[in-house]
């Protein structure tokens, strides 16, 4: 076999994949190519003695200080229309709110005796475009209840929740709106995971501002004891799923 | 954390980032930005640079949250805009003929021997005048190879570039580099056979 080239020396020293076998052979037993890469090794191993300083320890709270005030000037385009936390609750409420109305409709002609051959159509949506808004809402509502909850799980000792107490007072209104239209379309076992989800949201939003480190811990508990997080992510993904399939 | 389950809990919070979820997306910043820095200081030389850089670099990802496609992962898909961002950053100070380094940047941060901050001297003199004469990719790809870790897969996804304009970038960026530092290396080899 030929001696290796630089390149062959090159990937052999960054230890790249989909080296050939007889390359490496080659640079095992051949004394002249490995001389070479010796020499190769000690340049670019002097490339080492250039060193990147090391920020300091509040370099990332450094960054999100100053970049936080710029990303609230530029809200993400999906919420478009209405601001930072508000607009989610926009969208639930809206979104509930059809649901409901579909519901309502559809009780009222079934109770009346004149149930219609037809399913019931209201603002233009088939039952199946509410059944996928309900289920997109109800994932939609899951994920922030998650974050939520992944926060809190990585909160430190005490500290100031009255950020965390806003967001679970807004996830608590914004459950029982969807509880009830879930509850008008007979899904019950979904409404009673939110009634779980509820219980724990209302225990964080009627906590204090000031938060002792035994209370942290003692939320924490919560979270992991009931596997709350996991439960969540879990039916915020066959919610996806079911929303996407419909 | 290794690379791995950065990559999956960074799927996760993504997902969140791209609802508008602030949170979530300061969470990606306290993962990524050291290493985001370390990329922009050796591309551009200067720390304050690179805290710039590293800054826009977020600021940028923020806006174009929506158009990651998750084919790379994202710490990639933040290497390519902070490659970017350094690039335009060198270029235009290329422009104001301010192409100098900074020498007074720090060594190493453990305290070395008089002779090896000697070596680090010699060797910062002749390398970081010849990063800079290094084409942008060249630099970009040498960077990500030997100091960010980076696979030629990786620097491809990263740079835009087909693997093998990658590679070559690699490799054209070691061959003028060993050029450039011939006389240290052959210094330090005759320095090291005389303590031996």
């Amino acid at each position: 076999m030929k001696h290796l080239s630089e390149e062959d020396l090159i990937l052999i020293y960054y230890n790249e994949p989909g080296i050939r076998a007889d390359t490496r052979s080659h640079a095992a037993e051949c004394t002249e190519c490995q001389a070479a890469a010796v020499a190769l090794r000690r340049t670019l191993d002097l490339c080492n003695e250039w060193d990147a300083p090391e920020p300091d320890s509040a370099f990332e709270r450094t960054v999100w200080a100053a970049l936080a005030p710029a990303l609230a000037e530029q809200p993400r385009r999906q919420w478009g229309f209405a601001p930072g936390w508000l607009a989610p609750k926009i969208w639930v409420a809206a979104a509930a709110a059809i649901v409901l109305m579909a519901g309502a409709f559809a009780l009222g002609r079934f109770s009346n005796g004149s149930a219609p051959a037809r399913q019931p159509i209201v603002a233009g949506l088939s039952a199946q475009a509410r059944e996928r808004i309900l289920a997109i809402s109800l994932a939609d509502h899951f994920v922030r209840t998650g974050m939520l909850l992944i926060e809190i799980s990585n909160s430190g000792d005490a500290q100031n929740f009255a950020l965390e107490r806003t967001r679970a007072h807004d996830l608590v209104e914004e459950g029982r709106l969807l509880r009830q239209t879930l509850v008008l379309n007979g899904k019950s076992a979904t409404a009673g995971f939110l009634d779980d989800v509820e219980r724990f949201l209302l225990e964080v939003a009627n906590v204090p501002d000031m938060v002792s480190a035994e209370e942290v811990r003692r939320i924490q508990e919560r979270i992991g004891s009931n596997s709350l997080l996991f439960k969540v992510r879990i039916i915020e993904a066959n919610l996806r799923t079911q929303g996407q399939r419909l | 954390m290794n690379t791995t389950q950065t990559a999956q809990d960074d799927e996760f919070t993504v997902e969140q980032a791209r609802r508008g979820n602030q949170a979530a997306f300061r969470l990606l910043v306290e993962r990524h930005a050291r290493v985001l820095f370390r990329l922009a200081f050796r591309m551009t030389g200067n720390e304050l640079d690179a805290e710039d850089m590293v800054q826009e670099t977020f600021l940028k990802a923020w806006k174009q949250i929506g158009k990651f496609d998750g084919r790379a992962s994202f710490g990639t898909w933040l290497h390519r805009i902070c490659a970017n961002c350094a690039l335009d950053h060198i270029r235009a100070r290329k422009r104001k003929q301010d192409v100098s380094f900074d020498a007074t940047e720090p060594l190493a941060a453990e305290t070395p021997s008089p002779e090896r901050i000697a070596l680090s001297a010699q060797v910062q003199a002749i390398l970081l005048p010849a990063l800079d004469e290094l084409s942008e990719m060249e630099r970009a790809a040498f960077v990500m190879r030997h100091y960010e870790g980076l696979g030629i897969d990786e620097i491809s996804a990263a740079l835009g570039v087909q693997q093998g304009a990658a590679k070559h970038s690699v490799f054209r960026a070691v061959q003028k580099l060993r050029k450039a530092l011939a006389p240290v290396a052959v210094m330090s080899r005759t320095a090291q056979g005389k303590s031996v």
